[in-house]
Order: structure tokens, then C-alpha cells, then sequence
């Protein structure tokens, strides 16, 4: 009785956090994900130290002044250097956060984007639904990438937060969909005709009562967004198409094969392309024990009726 | 017309509402399925009203219709004498504020992100009534009475956290907080246990009697429309089929179709073979979904020429008491007391 | 010897929150050719006793303790392929909205006669398709619909298709979870009354299991009243019905309006069923019981037999029969 009480004062969102926490723990895949998603952000935050400990250490400006070429690793560089003497250990550094602004930030307004227009298209149906979804179709079925290279070679080299916006605006339609069908099925339930019977707006039914119910959903597949997002960056930089001001795992793969390192150096390839692979999966990893957490037909261990 | 006392709060004027069940994948425009036909009914003030038939009767439609869920694609529906089958806009808010549905699962029919308190705060939120304070004090209030007590252990729960019954009551509680006039209840117990039921039916009435409110109860349960309701329509495929008095329908029932419900409950203690009417055909035979009497397919006592081109008139046996069918003066026969046997629900 | 004979079975499901006793110390027999009822409250483990007997508990479900003996042997130690044999030919179920079991996109004849086909190797397709034949005259479906797909179905029709699917093999017994719950009245009665038919033609014996106390009288010779993961009451239907003697049947029986008679004021089970990962001492209808004494919070009541066929756990019993 006495725990009861306790749970009942938590917030409500703090206890499902805990509830589903719980279950997403017992999941390899989630221990996994997390623990190597817990390495990269530490990466992603000890990028700001080897500049403070010697300047030489800069990933994008710092040149070690006795190495004028590619050289494997050492005390002094624990990965070994560039073509120019920069360290790459400091750089695969700061390339762990910018694969974290890039991922985070390009999912995040992807995700914003398509759970708004989801929503709305599902909830209002007839001509907007019809509307948004054609928008939809022809956004999805445009190549990407291909899109972003003719951007690129238009307007020069792109700025790393217009990749990110553009990623963005092309990878909404996906969430868009599962988004809206999501909102089909909610407005047949009983609640929302409840709220209708009630006297509620559409505006008070879309945030009050689809939106909560939508957004776990919506949050699960900002994981799956966050991937793509961060292999897309990568494709765009390796490709030449980066932003030259920034240095990413993807930026970083492009140097190695531009200056003809390609086989030579595998202390210079490798580690940039391992940290893009595992850092995708770990979000996927992280994705796919979220969806066991929010479908519980999935789950291995039921709770008794 | 007018039947003995009471005047009339809503009542529907011809009310048809038709789906269109849909066609085939290539071509076939679909099919017109009517879940209403033509129904004209008054419900006085006060009174617990019964509708009575089976899934697919339009007993869920007729209460959906009231509070505007859908739109009757003919007729007039009116309360207190005021058209309100188009209402739009301000008027049709003004109007939901009078009248609240209770629905059929309380495991569908509550939002598991919100809280007791959001849910049944919400009406008020809408229509802009009382402050934070005389809001929480409203909801307290209306816990108290569907019989979540002490309120305060159930205002921060959440859906998953309580039982069928108590999920119900809250769903009652919100249907009750504005002080509407007139409530749906949607087969409020269909989803619950049968030794729950009994305690929502007894708030309903409770409800009814502190609050004067008018109440629609829906249902598939001659034994609980008994229970509640003053008077009973028995609905069969979209038409009426029998109305009057909760009692006087199903101990002295008239129509075929309430007596093939009555032989329908399950019994038990000691039952004869007398003790049923035995009007349901148990081979459904050729009808007309157009001309005739609805009955007339899954009817024993019909006659195969009358019934299957004329449609019964609804007419007036006794003051308050209405029939549609031919030969409803012709049946004798009552629903007797018996110390034996027993119905169920 | 019964068919079915169930000693002092428990089974607990694993939760996050604890052990949650979800049964306790169920001991029936059912005879050869005889129909046993368990009514109770959702919750009060009548669905789990059913999913044990058929070994289908979920993950998490576990049997604590006691014995499950089919024709003498004990299936709860049996293995998974035994298991399998067993079910469908010896035993088989009827599921809540079992209509939702039907394949959509096979012929409903098809999906029975494999049934057939896979439990009976010796069986050809001619003469499957001939017993399913049989089988749709049985519970009345008509021929000329066996062809057809589910979907094509009412819901009745699918009911009974599904309880032709339960008798193709030809079981011993058949186990009946709320067969007719999502069903109109006037199909349920039928529905109803084939299940009677059926048993009193074939000998088969049925475990049905409902919530509604009318719809199991309606079909059952013997009755178990539940509460709580434990019986309380165990009879005849006329024994239980006429002079039901444990306060929870009593007051399931009157918490039903009726047809006749007077129109009095019901009188609801107030409360919640008690929470079963940490049950309450002693009679564990106790908090909800109108006659509960202070006794009732010390001691676990004991069966006391009232008559030879109608037993119940009551401490009120045990006091008027214990020794004077």
C-alpha cells in the first residue's frame, strides 16, 4: 500500500520512463546500443580537450610543425597524423560531435516535421490528407542524395547546418506516414470521439489527445532518422560535397582518399569508417529495443492479466 | 401524438441514416445499408429511456445522432422543441454542453496519457466554466459521487491503473460534470462483469434521481432495461418494433422479435418448454430488405403474403403502448413470475 | 476414474511487481460425458485454470504446485511433443472471440479438414473432407457455405465454424473461455444450445468458463465459483443455484437483474478484487464480504462438504459443522 502511494505522486511520463526503461534494459540489443552510444558522446565531449592540452592538437587548424607527411601512430599522436601533420585521434574526436549535431539535430526537426504534418493530414483527412500525402510521395521518391549534389554543385560548397536542413526536409515523409496512420486509428478510438462529444477544437484533439499518444512512436523512429541522417553527412562529405569548415568522420575519409592514402594509411582509414559504422548501429541497436519497449506484443515477458 | 403524462425533452421526427457499405475493389459504387428507418420516438423529460435490440439494430446510431458523432441524413431530431439535427459552430458547442454520451468501453473510451483529473476536468476546460480551483473541486465532486471515494486517492491515476468498473465511473464522472440535461449511455456495461454491472447501473440511477437528468440507456439487455428504464423501444434493423412501459413490454410483450429476445436469455432452475414463446425461425427465410415487415425473414408467426409486402403499421395497442405488427392484438400470451425458473442477463 | 482429475493446482505469473498468485489451490474433477462451469470476476484466474489444462500458459505463467491427471497420467509433467499430441485430439479449446482464430485466407472447410489431416495421418482427404462434411451439419452451419471464407461469415457462423474446428478430432474434452461474450443474444442463445446438444450426442465433456453465472447454469451439470484464484463454492448446478451458501455466490446472484418479479434495488459486490502478489491473509473475500467477522482476517476457510455433491469454503460452515 505504502509503495502504491509513492508511485502515484511521480509524474506520470517519469513513471512510464521507468516502466519502460526497465523493459528496454533486459534487452541485449539496448545494453549494447547504449553503452557504445555512452562511448561516442564521451568522445563527442573530450573533442574540446587535446586543443586546450597543446594547440598542435587543433582537428582542423593544428599541425604537429616536425611532420610534413602521413606518419602511423605514436605517443605523441596515439592514431598518427594526416597528410598535413593533424592529429587524427583528436579529429575522430571532434568528428564524434559533429555526427552527433548532425544526427540529433537533422532527425530532430525530421521527426518535428513529419509528426506535425502526420498528425494533421490523419486527424483532418479529405483534401489535406490528400494534399500533404502527394507532397509526401513526391518528396520520398526523389533521390536524396542526388538532390543534394546538384544543390551542392549550384550553390558551391554547403555549410554543415544546410546539409543538416536539407536532410531534414527530405526525410520527413517517412515519419509523416506511420505518423498519420497512427492518427487514423486514434481518432476512430472512443476517447477522441469522447472529447468530440465533450465540445473539443481540433486544435484541443490534436495536442491534447493525439499528440501524446503519437509521440513515443515518433520519438522511436527519430532513432532510425538519426542514422540515416548521420550516413547521408558522411556520403555527402567522402564525396566532396561537405562542409570544408568541419571536420567528420565523413570529411576525414575524403582527405584519406583524395591525398591517395586509400590503402596505405589504415590507421587512417579505419578509424573514421568503424566509428560511422558502430555509431549507426548503435542507434539502431537503441531503435529496436525502443520498439519492444512500445509494442508489447514483442516483449518477452508479459505482465499477468 | 400524445401518450399519458410527461413532456416530451427530445424526440426524433422520421430519423434515416443510411451507410454506404463499401464496393467491390474494381467498380460496384456499394451498397446503401440503412441503420435507421424513418424512427419516431419521444423521450420525456426525467424519464430513463431504453433502447433495446441487437448489434447492428441502429441503437448505437440513433444515440450517436443525438450527440452529433454523425448526422441523420433525414428527419428532424429536437430538444425541448428546438431543430438541432444541423447545429453548427457556437450553437452546436452551446448544445454539446447539455449533452453527453457515456460509451461502451471504458478500456477505448479514456485517454491512457491522461490523468482523472485532465479527463474529467476537460468539459470544463472547453466550455470555460469556474476557475482551477472550483475546477478541481467540480471533479472531486463528481468522483464522489459515481463512487471513487475518497477522490483524491483516484484524481492523479491513470487509466492503466484501475479496474474496468472504476475506468467506467470515471468516464461517467465525465459524461456528468457539466450537468448536462440529457445522457447516452452507450451499452455501459457490456464490457464489464456482470457483478460490476450492477454497480454502474446503480449510479446511473442514483444520477438520474439527484440530478433530473434525461437518460438514453442503450442496450442489448432486456433484464437491465428493466432495471433502469421507465420505458422501452425495442429496435430491430434499423425500425422500431415495440414501445411502452419497461414492464408492460416484456411481461406482456407483443412483438415477435422482443419475445425471440426474451427466449433468448439464458435460463436456469426449472424451465418448461412452456415458458417459451418460440417466434425466432431458426432457418432465416427469403425477405425484402425494402418492402414488408423487417421481422418478416426470422419471423414464425408471420403471414407469408401480409408480412412480406406491407410493413406493419406502428400502432397504438393500449394508451402508451405501440406495435409494429399485424397480429399484435392476437398475442395472448405474458411473460409469467415462476418461482423456478430464472433469466439472465 | 474422472477424466480429469486436478489436485491442488497453483500457478503464479512472474511480473515486474512480484510473484502474482493467480491461482491457488484448485482442486476439481470432471467425469466422462459431464459439463463443469467456472464462473467468476475477470481477473479471478478461471482463464488461467483453462490455459493450464491445455498447457498454453504465457511465458511468465508458471505451476507452482499440484497435479493435472488426463486419463490418469499427470500432463503437467509430460513433455512438449506429448503435449502436442494431446491437444486438439484428446483436448481442445474454444477461445474468447475465438472467431478472430479463423485463417482470412483460407476456406473455412480447408482449415478444418487440415486440422484433421494433421492430427490423424491415417486419415485420407477424401474422408477429411467428408467428416467436415458432418462436422458443419453438427453445429449447423450449412453445406453450401463451406466453401466460403471467413470474412464471408457472421459472427455466429464463425463461432460455429470455430467449434467444428474444436471437435475435429474428436476430443475428450473441450475447454470454453467466454465462448459467446462477443456475441447477440439470440446467436448466443443458439450457440448455447448446440454446445448442450453436442455434449448430451457425442459424451464430451466441457470445462466452460464465463463470467456470466446464467450462462454457465444454462449449460453446466457442476459449478465452481471462483474469487480471487481460489474456489469457494463447488456443486451441482442445482445444489449452487438453489441454495448457494458462500457469501460471494450469493451475492453474485444478486447483483442480476431479472426478467420477473419485482423490481427491487440491486445490490452490487462493492469493492475491488484484492491484489494477488501480495494476497490478503485469510479469507480473501473477506474485505468485501457483508457477514465477514474478525475470524475471517486469521484463518484460511477449509472446504466443508454441505452435501454430497455441494462443498464450500466458508468459516461459517466449518463453525456449524465442527464439533459441538
Amino acid at each position: 500500500m505504502k509503495g502504491d502511494k509513492e508511485i502515484r505522486h511521480r509524474p506520470h511520463w517519469f513513471e512510464q520512463f521507468l516502466e519502460g526503461w526497465s523493459v528496454f534494459w533486459q534487452n541485449p540489443l539496448g545494453k549494447i546500443g547504449v553503452t557504445l552510444l555512452g562511448i561516442f558522446a564521451l568522445m563527442a565531449f573530450s573533442s574540446f580537450i587535446p586543443p586546450l592540452v597543446n594547440p598542435m592538437y587543433h582537428p582542423m587548424t593544428g599541425v604537429d610543425p616536425e611532420i610534413y607527411s602521413s606518419v602511423g601512430p605514436s605517443a605523441r599522436h596515439w592514431l598518427g597524423t594526416d597528410f598535413m601533420g593533424r592529429d587524427i585521434f583528436s579529429q575522430l574526436l571532434a568528428g564524434a560531435r559533429i555526427a552527433f549535431m548532425v544526427g540529433v539535430s537533422a532527425a530532430f526537426m525530421s521527426i518535428f516535421l513529419g509528426t506535425a504534418f502526420g498528425m494533421i493530414a490523419g486527424y483532418m483527412g479529405g483534401f489535406v490528407d490528400t494534399l500533404l500525402m502527394r507532397l509526401a510521395d513526391v518528396i520520398m521518391v526523389l533521390p536524396t542524395l542526388l538532390v543534394v549534389l546538384i544543390l551542392a554543385s549550384l550553390f558551391g560548397q554547403l555549410n554543415i547546418w544546410t546539409i543538416v536542413l536539407i536532410i531534414a526536409l527530405f526525410r520527413w515523409p517517412g515519419v509523416s506516414r506511420v505518423i498519420r496512420s497512427q492518427a487514423l486509428t486514434l481518432k476512430q478510438r472512443p476517447f477522441i470521439e469522447a472529447a468530440r462529444v465533450a465540445g473539443a477544437s481540433h486544435i484541443r484533439i490534436i495536442f491534447r489527445h493525439i499528440m501524446p499518444n503519437v509521440l513515443p512512436l515518433a520519438f522511436l523512429y527519430m532513432t532510425f532518422r538519426v542514422t540515416a541522417a548521420i550516413i547521408i553527412e558522411a556520403a555527402l562529405a567522402f564525396l566532396g560535397f561537405g562542409d570544408p569548415g568541419t571536420v567528420s568522420w565523413g570529411m576525414m575519409l575524403q582527405w584519406v582518399w583524395k591525398t591517395g592514402h586509400m590503402f596505405k594509411a589504415l590507421y587512417w582509414l579505419l578509424p573514421p569508417g568503424i566509428c560511422i559504422s558502430l555509431i549507426t548501429l548503435s542507434f539502431y541497436m537503441i531503435g529496436r529495443a525502443m520498439d519492444e519497449v512500445l509494442d508489447p506484443r514483442l516483449r518477452r515477458e508479459e505482465t499477468a492479466r | 401524438m400524445k401518450e399519458e403524462t410527461g413532456t416530451s425533452f427530445l424526440s426524433f421526427d422520421g430519423v434515416s441514416k443510411f451507410y454506404l457499405s463499401r464496393g467491390r475493389m474494381l467498380g460496384g459504387s456499394g451498397r446503401q445499408v440503412v441503420a435507421l428507418n424513418r424512427l419516431t420516438l419521444d423521450i420525456r423529460k426525467g424519464e430513463i429511456f431504453g433502447l433495446v435490440g441487437e448489434s447492428g439494430s441502429g441503437k448505437t446510431t440513433a444515440g450517436r445522432l443525438i450527440v452529433r458523432l454523425e448526422e441523420a441524413d433525414r428527419g428532424i431530431i429536437s430538444v425541448e422543441g428546438q431543430d438541432v439535427t444541423h447545429l453548427k459552430g457556437k450553437r452546436l458547442k452551446d448544445f454539446r454542453k447539455r449533452v453527453q454520451m457515456i460509451f461502451q468501453d471504458p478500456y477505448q473510451s479514456l485517454n491512457p496519457q491522461l490523468s482523472v483529473l485532465d479527463t474529467v476536468s476537460e468539459p470544463l476546460l472547453i466550455h470555460r466554466v469556474g476557475d482551477r480551483l472550483s475546477r478541481a473541486e467540480m471533479v472531486m465532486n463528481a468522483l464522489q459521487s459515481v463512487g471513487l471515494s475518497p477522490p483524491g486517492d483516484f484524481v492523479h491515476r491513470f487509466p492503466h491503473q484501475m479496474s474496468g468498473g472504476q475506468r467506467q465511473r470515471v468516464a461517467i464522472a465525465r459524461a456528468m460534470v457539466l450537468r448536462p440535461d440529457f445522457v447516452v449511455a452507450d451499452e455501459p456495461t457490456s464490457m464489464l462483469d456482470a457483478s460490476i454491472s450492477a454497480q454502474i447501473f446503480n449510479i446511473l440511477l442514483e444520477m438520474q434521481k439527484s440530478l433530473g437528468i434525461t437518460l438514453l440507456f442503450i442496450t442489448h439487455s432486456l433484464a437491465a432495461a428493466r432495471y433502469l428504464c421507465d420505458r422501452i423501444a425495442v429496435i430491430y434493423r434499423g425500425n422500431l418494433m415495440e414501445l411502452g412501459p419497461a414492464d408492460d413490454v416484456i411481461q406482456r410483450s407483443r412483438h415477435p422479435y422482443t419475445r425471440a429476445l426474451i427466449d433468448a436469455l439464458p435460463k436456469f432452475g426449472q424451465c418448461g418448454e412452456t415458458e417459451r414463446f418460440n417466434t425466432f425461425l431458426k432457418a432465416e427465410r427469403e425477405s425484402s430488405s425494402t418492402v414488408g415487415c423487417a421481422f418478416f425473414g426470422r419471423c414464425s408467426i408471420a403471414n407469408r403474403i401480409l408480412c412480406s409486402q406491407e410493413v406493419p403499421p406502428f400502432k397504438t395497442v393500449s394508451p402508451g403502448r405501440r406495435v409494429a405488427c399485424f397480429f399484435a392484438e392476437e398475442q395472448g400470451k405474458n411473460l409469467t413470475a415462476s418461482k423456478t425458473c430464472h433469466y439472465g442477463i | 476414474m474422472a477424466l480429469l482429475e486436478v489436485e491442488d493446482l497453483s500457478i503464479g505469473y512472474r511480473t515486474r511487481l512480484g510473484l502474482h498468485r493467480a491461482v491457488e489451490g484448485v482442486s476439481f474433477s470432471l467425469e466422462e460425458g459431464k459439463s463443469l462451469g467456472f464462473v467468476g470476476e475477470s481477473g479471478c484466474g478461471k482463464t488461467t485454470v483453462g490455459m493450464s489444462l491445455m498447457g498454453l500458459l504465457p511465458r511468465n505463467g508458471e505451476v507452482l504446485r499440484g497435479r493435472v491427471l488426463f486419463e490418469g497420467r499427470d500432463i503437467l509433467s509430460i513433455s512438449e511433443e506429448e503435449l502436442r499430441l494431446l491437444r486438439w485430439k484428446k483436448i481442445s479449446m474454444i477461445f474468447q472471440a475465438a472467431m478472430n482464430a479463423l485463417n482470412p485466407v483460407k476456406k473455412v472447410a480447408d482449415q478444418i479438414s487440415e486440422a484433421i489431416l494433421a492430427h490423424s495421418s491415417s486419415v485420407s482427404k477424401a474422408e477429411a473432407s467428408r467428416q467436415v462434411e458432418g462436422l458443419f451439419q453438427l453445429v449447423g452451419v450449412p453445406k453450401e457455405r463451406m466453401r466460403d471464407y471467413p470474412h464471408q461469415y457472421s459472427g455466429g457462423m464463425k463461432q460455429r465454424a470455430v467449434i467444428a474446428m474444436a471437435l475435429a478430432c474428436k476430443p475428450r474434452l473441450i475447454i470454453a473461455d467466454e465462448p459467446t461474450t462477443a456475441l447477440d443474444v439470440i446467436v448466443q442463445a443458439q450457440i448455447l444450445e448446440e454446445t448442450r446438444l453436442l455434449q448430451e450426442q457425442l459424451g464430451i465433456s466441457i470445462i466452460f468458463i464465463s463470467h456470466d453465472i446464467s450462462i454457465v447454469a444454462d449449460v453446466c451439470h457442476d459449478i465452481g465459483i471462483m474469487y480471487a484464484g481460489e474456489l469457494v463454492e463447488y456443486g451441482s448446478r442445482e445444489e449452487v443455484f438453489d441454495s448457494p451458501a458462500h457469501p460471494y455466490t450469493r451475492a453474485l446472484l444478486s447483483s442480476f437483474p431479472t426478467l420477473t418479479g419485482n423490481r427491487e434495488m440491486l445490490k452490487p459486490i462493492p469493492g475491488e478484487p484484492p491484489n494477488l502478489v501480495d494476497p490478503p491473509k485469510g479469507c480473501r473475500f473477506r474485505e468485501r464480504c457483508q457477514e465477514a467477522s474478525h475470524e475471517c482476517s486469521l484463518i484460511s476457510p477449509a472446504w466443508t462438504e454441505l452435501f454430497p455433491r455441494h462443498k464450500v469454503r466458508c468459516i461459517r460452515f466449518e463453525r456449524k459443522k465442527g464439533p459441538q
